[in-house]
C-alpha cells in the first residue's frame, strides 16, 4: 500500500480537484484505491455523491475506531472507494493533540486498509498544526499544488521550514503547478524559478480551466464528463508523472 | 467483501416486466446497452485452468477469476490483449500471473458474444448506489441467433447494504434463482476447440505392473508421440518458446526411452530410431539455445554494472536476427520429406500389434521388473559417479553426472505410477534438487563459451563493438562467480541425495522382489 497526500498549508489551490482526479485515474488502471477526505468541508465527498457522514464520529476517527471502516462507501466507479468527511472532523486537531501518540494517530488509523487497497490518497483541508504532522507521518509521498504567485512560493517556503524543523523527510514532498494561466507571464517566469530553485517539483502542470470548475456541476471526475477536455488530459499527464516519478521509479 | 450475485434467467422470462415492477420501488436509470465479447484464454498447455482459474476479457477489462468462486480476482483495463505476462502494466495483476504462466503466450480459447443492459439504481442524490445487469450471451453475433446463457447480475455497490439486501430479495420474489459461475464457464469452454487437459507435457501414463515391457514401451512412446504431434501441429505460428521445448523433451525422452528400456524392440528398429531422433533433435539445438537467450535478457541486464546495460543491445539485436533464421530452418524440418518419413514409420511402428514370439530378450518381461532393474541400475551409477567428484574435482564428470541423472529421472517419470505415489514423488524431489544444482553448473559453463565465442562474430561499428565487449566481458566474469558458488553448492546437495535415508527408499522401491 501507498499513501499519497494532496497536502498544502494555502487554501483554494486545487487539492481536492487533484485528489479527485488522480484518485479515478489510478482506480482506472485497476489499481484498488481508497480517497480519504480529511476535509470538513467534504468537497471530495460531495463530487462523488457521497453523504458526509462518519459512522464513528470524530473521536472514533481519532481512535481509529471499527466504525470507520464500516463507513467507507463504493463510488460509482471500479476499483474506487472514498471514505467520506464529516463536519465533525474540524476537531480533528484538538482531538489528535488530547490523544498519546497525537502525531502518528493517522498513520495507525490507515493500517487495516493496507490489506485492501494498492492507494490510498488523502484529500487535506489547510492546516499546519498536528493534523499536517499526521499527515506528513502518514502519507508516503506528499504532493503540494502550487499555483505559480509569489504568495504561494511563500506559503510553499514556510512548509519546507516547517518540515526541517520538526524533522520530515523533504524529499518526498514534490510540488507541481496548479491553476496556471499561460497568458500570464509573471505564472511563467515563476513557474522556471520555481523548478530551477526547488527539489521534486513534478514536470506537469494543471492549467486553469473552465472544465475542473465544471466539477461541482456533474459531480464527477473530468475524464468520466469530458474526456477529452484539456483539463482531462493535463490530470491524466499528471497521474503519469506520479506513477513514472513517484510510485513505479526506475533506478 | 462485495459480491456480485448472478441470477440465471429462464426462457421465455419478461425482463420489462420485473423492471417495471422495479421501477415502483426505485429510481432506474437505464445506461446504453452495450454489445460485446467475453474472450477466454488460456496458455497452450492450461496452466490457468489446472490452478482453477479463469481468464477472460470483456470490453476494455481484463478479468482473473476463481473457477469456482464467484469473487474477482483482477479486473484490469487494457488497450491490447497482453500476448506475455511481461505485456502486462506493472501491478497485482502482473505479480499473480507471472508465476503461473511463466514464459508462455495466453492464447484465445473461445470468444462469446454478449449483449447487456446495464441499469443503474439512484438514490435521492442520484449516486448509484447497486447495479442491475441484463445480460444475454450467444456463441455468434445476431438477435435471432440461440442464446446461450441469459443472467440478470446484481452488483451491489460497498456501503449501501440495504438496497443489496431489498434488490436481491425483490429478484427472489421476481421468481429468479442464483447461478454459479462455475457452470457458465464450463458451457462456455465446452465452446472451445480444444478441451481442458487435452494438452499436458508432464509424463502421466497408467501402466499396469504386470504389462508386458514392449507394450508398456509402446504405451509411454505412444504418449511421447502425442506431445509431440500436438507441439509440431503449431510450431509455425510460433506463439512462444514452450512450444518447441515441449517438442524437444518429447524427442528427449524418446531417445532416452529406446536406450534406456533396453532389449524390449529388435535391436534394429532401436538403433533406426535412436538416430533418426538425434537427427530430429539436433535440427533445433541452435533455435533452442537462441530462445533460452532471449526469454534471460533482462537476467542479463541486471547482472550488468548500470553503465554497461545499453552497451549490450547489440548482442541481443544480433540473437534476435540469428533467431529468425533459426527458427526458418526448424521449419524447413519439419516440413522435410525426411522428417515426415520418420514420422510417420514411427506411429506405424508403435501401432502394429506386439509379435506372438519374443522379438527381444526382455519383450515379455513384466514391466515392473524391468522398471525396477534400469532404475536400481541408474541410482547406483549415480551414487558412484557422485562420489568420485566429491573426492577430485573435475567438471568432465560433473557433466557425466548430469546426463546420468536426467536417464533417471526420465525412467523414474515414466514408471512413476506403478509405484506408490507419496515415496517415488518425494525420491524425485530429492534428484531434482541434485539436477538443479548440476543444470545451473552446465548452464553457466554453456552461456560462457556461448558469450566468449558469439564475440567474435558480432556486427556493428568498431567503437559500438568494443563497449559491448566490454559488457561481454563484465557478464561472463558474473557468470564465473555464480558458477563457483553452484560448485560449492554440489558437495551439500549430493550428500542430501546420496544420504543413507534416501539410499533406503530406494532400495524398498526399486530391489528386485522374488515371489511376487
Amino acid at each position: 500500500m501507498t499513501t499519497l497526500a494532496l497536502y498544502s498549508n494555502k487554501g483554494g489551490v486545487g487539492k481536492t480537484a487533484a485528489a479527485v482526479n488522480l484518485s479515478y485515474l489510478s482506480a482506472r488502471t485497476g489499481t484498488k484505491t481508497l480517497i480519504c477526505d480529511l476535509d470538513p468541508q467534504g468537497s471530495a465527498t460531495y463530487y462523488f455523491r457521497v453523504k458526509p457522514k462518519l459512522k464513528s464520529g470524530p473521536k472514533g476517527f481519532a481512535r481509529g475506531a471499527k466504525g470507520v471502516y464500516k463507513s467507507v462507501k463504493g463510488t460509482d466507479f471500479e476499483n474506487l472507494d472514498i471514505l467520506p468527511a464529516d463536519f465533525s472532523l474540524r476537531k480533528l486537531d484538538v482531538l489528535y493533540s488530547k490523544f498519546g501518540n497525537s502525531k502518528v494517530r493517522l498513520k495507525k488509523m490507515l493500517c487495516p486498509f493496507a490489506s485492501e487497497y494498492r492507494l490510498i490518497i488523502l484529500d487535506c483541508p489547510v492546516t499546519i498544526g498536528i493534523l499536517a504532522e499526521n499527515i506528513l507521518n502518514a502519507a508516503d509521498h506528499t504532493l503540494v499544488p502550487m499555483i505559480p504567485t509569489t504568495l504561494s512560493v511563500r506559503t510553499y517556503r514556510q512548509l519546507l521550514a516547517f518540515c526541517k524543523k520538526k524533522k520530515y523527510d523533504a524529499t518526498r514532498i514534490y510540488p507541481f503547478f496548479s491553476m496556471v494561466d499561460r497568458h500570464k507571464k509573471m505564472h511563467k517566469e515563476l513557474m522556471l524559478s520555481v523548478s530551477k530553485n526547488f527539489k521534486g517539483v513534478l514536470k506537469s502542470f494543471v492549467p486553469y480551466l473552465a472544465q475542473v470548475e465544471k466539477m461541482g456541476i456533474y459531480r464527477a471526475p473530468v475524464s468520466v464528463f469530458a474526456p477529452r477536455s484539456m483539463a482531462s488530459k493535463s490530470y491524466q499527464n499528471l497521474w503519469s508523472k506520479v506513477q513514472s516519478h513517484i510510485l513505479n521509479p526506475q533506478d | 467483501m462485495i459480491r456480485n450475485q448472478k441470477f440465471n434467467v429462464p426462457d421465455g422470462y419478461s425482463e420489462k416486466q420485473l423492471f417495471d415492477q422495479l421501477a415502483g420501488q426505485y429510481a432506474i436509470k437505464q445506461a446504453p446497452r452495450v454489445a460485446g465479447k467475453l474472450t477466454l484464454y488460456d496458455t497452450f498447455d492450461w496452466r490457468l485452468f489446472n490452478k482453477s482459474l479463469i481468464l477472460y476479457s470483456s470490453g476494455n477489462r481484463l478479468i482473473l477469476r476463481k473457477l469456482k468462486k464467484s469473487d474477482t480476482l483482477h479486473n484490469i483495463e487494457f488497450s491490447r490483449m497482453p500476448v506475455f505476462y511481461w505485456d502486462l502494466a506493472d501491478g497485482d495483476f502482473k505479480k499473480r500471473l507471472a508465476p503461473i504462466i511463466k514464459m508462455r503466450a495466453l492464447l484465445k480459447l473461445v470468444e462469446v458474444q454478449t449483449r447487456s443492459k446495464p441499469y443503474n439504481i439512484l438514490n435521492p442524490d442520484e449516486k448509484t448506489v447497486a447495479r442491475l445487469l441484463f445480460e444475454e450471451i450467444r456463441p455468434a453475433q445476431g438477435r435471432r441467433k440461440p442464446v446461450l446463457a441469459r443472467h440478470l447480475w446484481l452488483k451491489p455497490i460497498r456501503g449501501y447494504p440495504k438496497y443489496e439486501r431489498r434488490l436481491a430479495k425483490n429478484l427472489k420474489e421476481a421468481g429468479l434463482k442464483l447461478g454459479t459461475e462455475k457452470e457458465f464457464f464450463f458451457n462456455v469452454l465446452a465452446l472451445a476447440d480444444s478441451k481442458p487437459e487435452s494438452y499436458s507435457a508432464k509424463v502421466n501414463i497408467q501402466l499396469d505392473p504386470s504389462m508386458r515391457s514392449d507394450q508398456a514401451t509402446k504405451l509411454i512412446l505412444r504418449f511421447l508421440l502425442k506431445v509431440m504431434r500436438k507441439n509440431e501441429a503449431v510450431f509455425e505460428k510460433d506463439l512462444d518458446t514452450e512450444i518447441l521445448h515441449d517438442f524437444r523433451v518429447a524427442i528427449r525422452r524418446t531417445r532416452s526411452a529406446l536406450a534406456q528400456i533396453k532389449n524390449v524392440f529388435p535391436a534394429r528398429t532401436t538403433d533406426r530410431f535412436k538416430k533418426d531422433f538425434a537427427y530430429i533433435g539436433k535440427r533445433s539445438n541452435a533455435l533452442r539455445d537462441l530462445d533460452v537467450y532471449l526469454l534471460n535478457q533482462e537476467s542479463y541486464k541486471r547482472r550488468l554494472p548500470a553503465v554497461l546495460r545499453d552497451d549490450i543491445d547489440l548482442l541481443f539485436a544480433h540473437l534476435h536476427q540469428s533467431r529468425a533464421n533459426a527458427f526458418q530452418h526448424v521449419l524447413r524440418g519439419l516440413n522435410s520429406g525426411k522428417y515426415k518419413k520418420i514420422m510417420k514409420d514411427w506411429e506405424t511402428f508403435l501401432n502394429k500389434p506386439p509379435p506372438g514370439s519374443a522379438a527381444a530378450a526382455n519383450a515379455e518381461l513384466p514391466i515392473i521388473e524391468l522398471a525396477r532393474q534400469r532404475i536400481s541400475k541408474r541410482f547406483r551409477g549415480i551414487v558412484k559417479t557422485g562420489s568420485k567428484i566429491l573426492a577430485n574435482t573435475e567438471d568432465e564428470l560433473l557433466h557425466a553426472l548430469r546426463i546420468e541423472c536426467k536417464k533417471l529421472r526420465y525412467l523414474m517419470e515414466f514408471f512413476a505410477n506403478l509405484f506408490p505415489r507419496k515415496k517415488i514423488n518425494a525420491l524425485i524431489a530429492q534428484l531434482k534438487n541434485l539436477q538443479d544444482n548440476l543444470g545451473d553448473f552446465n548452464d553457466l559453463c554453456v552461456q560462457q563459451e556461448y558469450l566468449l565465442n558469439i564475440a567474435t562474430e558480432l556486427p556493428g561499428s568498431q567503437q559500438q563493438l568494443k563497449k559491448t565487449l566490454v559488457a561481454i566481458g563484465s557478464l561472463v566474469e558474473t557468470l564465473n562467480r555464480e558458477k563457483q558458488t553452484v560448485r560449492d553448492a554440489f558437495a551439500r546437495t549430493f550428500t542430501d541425495f546420496a544420504a543413507p535415508a534416501n539410499q533406503e527408499l530406494f532400495k524398498e522401491l526399486f530391489a528386485a522382489k522374488t515371489g511376487n
